[in-house]
């Protein structure tokens, strides 16, 4: 059993807590691991702490509760953290508990991107929208993840906020997984520069705009050029289009969708791609650009949401993204080598003025701020 | 999306490709976009268009068709949502005076979560058995002996679903039957329709694009004198398959003939990708196993004519009077 599980000594302690609700915890998932991390560090300081969701995940089921069974767990002088991606019945409750709030916002995909391919979502992430806005002007503290998710915050009504990043980011890296890193290698030979693309199969990533850049690329300058996709899809429409898009244009054996593979497979991938290229149109932080500075992997993304705040001046960043234009920056990166070693010392630069390594522990400081306080922590 | 007027003509094309493929509006979303596709003409067709060789305006009728299955589908799921509203309203009214109501509360997230799970293991993919490249099923063998067999029908239509190489439509319409064809494929209903275009007005075959079990189930019952299915019959899950059964001898007048043409189980092995083959509902039945399935669906004479040339079984029954 994991430190904080139901039953485990500091999970039952009468002390005050900092506890966690999130509608479902993942394992390989941004906001889960995020949770996780942030969990482990608040049992690190000494601080109570419980992960409480809305859906069980049998995955994950040893180390969650019900999030009405905080109603026989609370504890006078807890603080709430609730953990805003998606919308989550728990909502309504949480605007009704006594405790203090604080929403530790990782962005939420604008219905708009979904609506043409899975009504579901859109509907969902319409609904999470409006529960932002019923619980932003009942929180003491909203922490983005950036100032882009900052913003939104604001926006929605949230009276006192403040930034610090994801605190799941691989740092330390992992290392690439040497079987992978060899098979890649024997499948690069001969073959000309291997665009990567990490992101879930999401209409707001826009991987389609990647795969028509990819398509004039190889019309024109680089015949040899191929992409890698890697990202799970969260509804199966948007990623039968990006195949039937390959296949319609003749990229078949030049795009490879991959989906599910270890975080060493990964890093084998950033260690072996040329150049990492996002064209995503919504980013509340964007993890990959983080991951592909950190294996020295040149950045060509589309300046939208959070990426230009994340990248800096190590990326090329692209004010528009039509697809001649794309094919023509990755080619030009690609064949000035100072200005890509230029990037890539750039990209080590910025990775270390992100801090990324402190984010657990200035989230932890944040939340025992308010926990001492009684009050809100941030500037407003 | 990226878009702009000012893109270059070729760039446009290649962005509207893509935009092509998603599943468009719905009675929320984008319903404008969706009408607007149901009752524009075809725009210009693409030059990086897979349809080569098909009309150029196959694809908008694909697509237009596809818009009207979603509005369908999004009244139904509005209606649906707002009896689950009405439900919770009720509960929470409930819930108000019996505390005990939240066990109802706890009964029907958990009935909402396995709906969910139905519904994904139902369409995990999201790709309809229509969409894998199948053979057709080469009835030619049967072409001759199905008409016999439906003995000129009692002037009462004949189904023949799906169209498969058309040989067995042709030889209906060519005995003077009146023929309904139905096929879920466009690229199969367009090249029938545009077949029998060119046909003599005796050539008396009526086409219709949709999926088989539908089209039986929209029939009246008793109004039509045979039905043969083939293709459908093959790739749908045991579930789907019996189904098509049932549809079919419902729309049978008493009497009335049921052809199943079935793919040979190893032919069809040998004909398909493993991928088809690996995600695909079902497979053919053997011979036998219809002879039992028939049987045990109240029918007392089934005829098993095996393949002696090509590699399609016929197994013919009549409807009791």
């Amino acid at each position: 059993m994991e430190a904080g599980a139901p039953g485990s000594a500091v999970g039952g302690s009468h002390r005050p807590g900092i506890h966690l609700f999130v509608p479902m915890l993942h394992r390989r998932d941004a906001v889960g691991e995020h949770t996780r991390v942030l969990r482990d560090q608040l049992l690190a300081a000494g601080i109570p702490s419980r992960i409480y969701i809305d859906m069980p995940d049998p995955e994950t089921a040893d180390e969650t509760r019900p999030y009405r069974e905080y109603e026989r767990d609370a504890v006078p002088g807890d603080v709430l953290v609730y953990q805003v991606a998606t919308r989550s019945d728990m909502v309504g409750w949480l605007e009704h508990r006594p405790e203090r709030l604080v929403l530790n916002y990782h962005s939420i995909t604008p219905a708009r991107f979904f609506a043409p391919w899975h009504d579901g979502i859109a509907r969902a992430q319409e609904a999470a929208i409006e529960e932002l806005s019923g619980l932003a002007t009942r929180a003491v503290l909203g922490i983005g993840v950036s100032e882009f998710d900052a913003g939104e915050l604001r926006a929605a009504g949230c009276p006192s906020t403040l930034v610090v990043p994801v605190a799941n980011v691989g740092l330390p890296l992992v290392p690439p997984d040497p079987a992978a890193v060899a098979a890649l290698k024997g499948r690069a030979v001969g073959r000309g520069p291997w665009w990567l693309s990490v992101g879930r199969l999401a209409p707001n990533k826009a991987h389609q705009d990647t795969i028509a850049a990819l398509f004039v690329a190889r019309s024109t300058t680089s015949p040899g050029a191929h992409l890698t996709i890697v990202g799970s899809a969260p509804e199966p429409h948007y990623g039968a289009a990006l195949r039937r898009y390959v296949a319609d244009l003749g990229l078949t054996g030049a795009v490879e969708f991959v989906s599910g593979i270890s975080a060493g497979e990964l890093a084998a991938r950033y260690a072996g791609a040329d150049v990492l290229v996002m064209l995503s149109e919504h980013e509340g932080f964007g993890v990959p650009l983080v991951e592909a500075m950190a294996h020295g992997l040149p950045v060509v993304a589309y300046d939208a949401g959070a990426v230009a705040e994340v990248v800096g001046e190590a990326g090329v960043l692209l004010q528009s993204k039509t697809p001649r234009l794309v094919s023509g920056e990755v080619d030009r990166l690609l064949n000035d080598p100072g200005r890509r070693m230029a990037l890539v010392e750039a990209g080590r630069a910025r990775l270390a003025a992100l801090g990324l390594e402190r984010a657990g522990s200035d989230l932890v400081a944040v939340l025992e701020k308010v926990a001492a306080s009684g009050t809100s922590a941030a500037t407003p | 999306m990226t878009e702009s007027p000012d893109l270059p003509e070729d760039e446009q094309e290649l962005l509207e490709a893509f935009a092509r493929l998603a599943p468009e509006g719905s009675a929320e979303w984008n319903f404008e976009n969706s009408m607007r596709r149901l009752s524009t003409p075809a725009e210009r067709p693409t030059w990086v268009g897979p349809w080569s060789g098909l009309p150029a305006d196959l694809w908008e009728r694909g697509r237009a068709t596809k818009a009207s299955e979603r509005v369908m589908g999004d009244v139904i799921k509005v209606v649906a949502q707002d009896l689950t509203d009405y439900t919770q309203q009720a509960v929470d009214e409930l819930r108000r005076f019996v505390p005990e109501a939240s066990a109802v509360d706890a009964a029907i997230r958990s009935l909402a979560a396995r709906v969910e799970r139905l519904e994904r293991t139902a369409d995990p993919l999201g790709i309809r058995p229509t969409e894998f490249d199948l053979p057709a099923t080469d009835a030619r063998e049967w072409a001759r002996a199905v008409p016999a067999w439906l003995d000129g029908g009692s002037g009462l239509p004949v189904v023949v679903g799906e169209l498969s190489d058309r040989s067995v439509l042709d030889a209906l319409a060519d005995a003077g039957v009146v023929v309904e064809g139905v096929d879920p494929r466009g690229a199969v209903f367009w090249a029938a329709e545009e077949a029998a275009a060119a046909q003599p007005d005796a050539h008396r075959a009526q086409f219709t694009l949709r999926d088989v079990v539908d089209h039986l189930d929209g029939l009246a019952s008793s109004s039509r004198s045979g039905v043969v299915l083939s293709g459908c019959i093959d790739r749908a899950s045991l579930a789907e398959k019996l189904a098509l059964v049932d549809a079919a001898l419902a729309a049978l007048t008493p009497g009335g003939t049921l052809v199943l043409l079935v793919a040979d189980q190893q032919a069809w092995d040998a004909a398909i990708d493993l991928v088809s083959r690996d995600l695909l509902p079902g497979r053919p039945f053997h011979p036998d196993t219809w002879a039992v399935v028939l049987a045990h669906r109240g029918m007392a004479d089934v005829e098993v004519h095996r393949a002696a040339q090509g590699s399609v079984h016929a197994i013919v029954t009549r409807k009791g009077s």
